[in-house]
């Protein structure tokens, strides 16, 4: 009896209060999920109409696609996690690759002539040259004639002499600058030789890096040859599948070169994954069968509002023939100068308050202010936009460069205080470390600091940009037309953008057609694209995390 | 306390030193004369405290520490946790002054040169001192790239091959790595990290190593390996060590300075006597494990 009653007397401790809390607390971080993917489901469903398509349309695609995917996945998971991962990565890279080479393509066809864009870089390149030669004479050159000689270089190579400095003193241009006289050629390869010359060495290079490695030179000129001749075919062929050749070459480069690239990798380098390639390839294939299955048996697809008229034209008096194009472009020119203008200004400050304030009352002023920042509404920083750019330098209202600026100042103290959050993750011995070699301040923060942070600081600031993208008040407060019906020829013309046109489609345009069709077709876009953006950050901050 | 310290030491540092070093003064003279110090001609001890105060805020780290460092020897610091032997250590080079509550006053030279006179610049005096520190603490990068890191930013010229692999064989390391020089310095084992990080201090060539509890992260295969190292590197270098493994002192150094706690140098003087003979109580009843 009494052993008995040892045995059994442990008794069990309630624990029902605990499971409770624990339950609330996973409905506490699906809730918002689940609304955001419900009005999601609800908006795409709306937007790409698939009950409108034949129920044979679906059915095909459901033995050609899903099905033959779902095998391949089961497949390559049998064989690894790993593989999976591969195959489903590299399909969503293939997807996001695709959409940032149609981006790109819309630039160099409507708003950068190739021949301004080489000019460009020429005129970046040239002085970047001068530079490194010039620092890597370190030891004799003294600090302030290597500045010099580089702040030189670049001005002469941008602006010519005297530049723009001449001209405020009202002094002609005496020698042209190399952006100008490279723009000026009269003449000049074909644009699309032009766009293959500047994109494809880069991404060939890169490409032969990551196949090869290490390994022999072959590998690496084989792989770069591929890789040269995919783009020249992109531009030379581009004309015979409908595309021409400058789209054809930025796809070929942007959208095609570095998924094959990546699968090139992984086949080569490393075998446990490689059958996760078989998901990629079973979509790819299924897709094309079942395209051709339901045009051969004449089963109609669903009447997607998405579509190619949707994203290549401009807004129209009727809904159905209205498109994104022009805010799209827009959208895609404000985030440039944002990143552009926002970038090294926010990591700056962050660098210099973790790495070099000091800690006194001032700096806490700063840090408190820098955190309220975050929280002002969007709409004040349209007001400030306004007053500032608009009525006080004068500046033309809604164009990219102001709008750029406005959603800068809006998203820089989130960009510091991301970039600081990733900056502050250095381990403390990493510094030790650098500094006990006798490292200054100046070559620890380049040399360990910043290298060390960099992807973190990279995806705060993605992140950041995805604020921007979607926010509309600050473009109507320094009024940003709604409607726009051409991409800006430049960074001083107004421009449209995407949450704006959808504000547009479903306040001024209130009829029901704009509601059910181009609002949700426009919010699917918007979506898409932001999530495109935020997939890097997502990657980097997976890769960063597995390496740590 | 302070005013017995030099009593037990003055003799002990003159018997070990005098007869063993006669080429090796050569050599410091040589040294002396290239780096443009002005340690003069006497056999100076390569370190040298008097009157060392350290104060973090109102708390006061070091009490009045006297001490005289050898050159070319071990010489370990133990004594409990809390008694300021890393801040002694970290007075050295300099790296306290990364604290900003951190106060130092008395004189602490290197080669006879104060290193808290205003005119030194403590980024030079740490190319002079290397140092290793408690946890193995290689850079993200190539196990190439960590070990040349201190000839990068200190434009040290030559063959950095050369010196890599110098640096790598004398940590006892080549062996292992010589083949993946190029992959991450932090796929090594502890261990294995923490000789990258010996190399790493010592391809410079500084003159004096300070090692913060080398081993303490270590299992005892990889502290054993390290243990072996420091002894041979104090050929040719000045090894300062902190350590809180008695045992571990008593196997490497030359010479063993016990801290207590209060921040007090109560006994410095060799090794053999530290541990076998003892002048003050308190260090007998620290080593015997009656207290600390």
């Amino acid at each position: 009896m009494a052993t008995n009653n040892e045995i059994e007397g442990f008794g069990r401790v309630s624990r029902t209060i605990g499971t409770v809390f624990r339950y609330l607390l996973l409905a506490a971080t699906l809730v918002g999920l689940v609304f955001v993917t419900i009005l999601l489901v609800y908006v795409a469903k709306d937007a790409v109409q698939p009950l409108t398509a034949d129920p044979a349309w679906h059915l095909t695609f459901f033995l050609t696609l899903v099905v033959p995917t779902l095998a391949a996945g089961a497949y390559a998971y049998r064989e690894s996690v790993e593989a999976l991962r591969t195959g489903v990565f590299s399909v969503g890279f293939v997807v996001v690759a695709l959409m940032f080479s149609g981006g790109a393509a819309m630039i160099f066809v409507d708003i950068v002539e190739p021949l301004t864009w080489l000019a460009f870089l020429l005129a970046l390149a040239v002085p970047t040259a001068v530079t490194a030669a010039v620092v890597s004479y370190d030891h004799r050159v003294p600090f302030a004639a290597q500045f010099l000689a580089t702040v030189a270089a670049f001005y002469l190579s941008l602006f010519g002499i005297p530049g723009p400095l001449g001209s405020l003193a009202g002094v002609p241009t005496l020698v042209p600058s190399l952006f100008d006289f490279v723009a000026g050629l009269p003449l000049a390869p074909a644009p699309w030789l032009m766009m293959a010359g500047t994109l494809g060495p880069p991404v060939a290079y890169v490409g032969s890096q990551y196949v090869a490695g290490d390994r022999d030179r072959r590998a690496h000129v084989l792989t770069g040859a591929a890789v040269l001749a995919l783009v020249l075919a992109g531009g030379a062929l581009g004309p015979f599948a409908g595309v021409d050749p400058v789209p054809g070459v930025v796809v070929a480069a942007i959208g095609l070169a570095p998924p094959l690239v990546y699968t090139a990798g992984t086949a080569a380098n490393r075998p446990t994954e490689r059958t996760g390639l078989v998901v990629p390839a079973t979509i790819v294939v299924g897709s094309l069968v079942g395209a051709a299955a339901t045009d051969a048996l004449g089963f109609a697809g669903p009447q997607s509002w998405v579509d190619w008229a949707f994203l290549t034209g401009s807004h129209s008096s009727t809904a159905a023939e209205a498109g994104f194009y022009p805010a799209i472009g827009g959208s895609i020119l404000l985030m440039l100068t944002v990143a552009v203008l926002a970038f090294p200004v926010g990591i700056g400050a962050a660098v210099y308050l973790e790495e070099y304030a000091p800690d006194n009352r001032f700096t806490r002023i700063i840090d408190v202010n820098i955190s309220n920042l975050a929280g002002v509404p969007s709409v004040v920083y349209g007001l400030l936009g306004l007053g500032l750019f608009v009525t006080y330098l004068n500046q033309p209202p809604g164009t990219v460069l102001l709008g750029g600026a406005t959603l800068g100042l809006l998203i820089l103290p989130i960009v510091i205080i991301s970039a600081r959050e990733a900056v502050r993750a250095v381990p403390e011995d990493m510094r030790a470390a650098s500094y006990g070699m006798g490292a200054t301040k100046w070559q620890t923060v380049k040399n360990v600091v910043l290298p060390r942070s960099f992807s973190g600081i990279l995806t705060g600031t993605i992140l950041a940009l995805g604020r921007a993208i979607g926010e509309t008040a600050p473009l109507i407060m320094i009024g940003a037309p709604n409607v726009k019906y051409s991409l800006p020829a430049g960074l001083s013309e107004a421009a449209s953008a995407m949450p704006l046109q959808v504000y547009a489609w479903s306040s001024l345009y209130a009829s029901d057609g704009f509601y059910e069709q181009a609002v949700p077709a426009g919010v699917v876009v918007l979506v898409a694209i932001l999530l495109a953006m935020n997939s890097i950050a997502i990657v980097l901050r997976n890769k960063y995390q597995s390496t740590e | 306390m302070s005013d017995n310290t030099p009593q037990t030491d003055e003799p002990a540092g003159g018997e070990t030193a005098d007869p063993t070093n006669d080429d090796m003064l050569v050599e410091t003279d040589v040294a002396a004369a290239t780096s443009g110090s002005t340690a003069g001609a006497t056999p100076d001890p390569v370190i040298r405290s008097r009157d060392l105060d350290v104060f973090y805020g109102e708390e006061q780290a070091l009490d009045s520490i006297d001490i005289d460092i050898p050159e070319n020897r071990v010489t370990a610091i133990i004594g409990p946790s809390g008694c300021g032997k890393s801040t002694f250590l970290r007075c050295i080079n300099r790296m306290n002054d990364r604290i900003d509550a951190c106060r130092v006053t008395g004189e602490l030279s290197l080669r006879g040169k104060n290193v808290y006179d205003d005119d030194v610049d403590p980024v030079a005096l740490r190319r002079r001192v290397g140092m290793v520190f408690q946890e193995p603490n290689p850079f993200p990068k190539s196990i190439y790239d960590n070990v040349a890191y201190g000839l990068e930013i200190q434009n040290i010229e030559g063959d950095h091959d050369e010196i890599v692999e110098q640096s790598l064989k004398r940590a006892a390391l080549w062996d292992e790595v010589s083949h993946q020089l190029d992959s991450s310095g932090l796929e090594l084992s502890g261990g294995q990290q923490q000789r990258l990080c010996i190399a790493r201090a010592i391809a410079p060539d500084p003159e004096v190593l300070l090692m913060d509890e080398p081993a303490s992260a270590l299992d005892p295969v990889a502290t054993s390996q390290v243990e072996d190292l420091i002894e041979e590197l104090a050929e040719d270098y000045t090894v300062v060590i902190v350590t809180h493994n008695m045992q571990q002192a008593a196997r490497i150094s030359d010479k063993t300075a016990v801290f207590l706690t209060g921040g007090e140098l109560v006994e410095f003087g060799d090794t053999d006597q530290i541990f076998e003979n003892p002048e003050h109580q308190r260090v007998e009843d620290y080593i015997t494990g009656k207290f600390g």
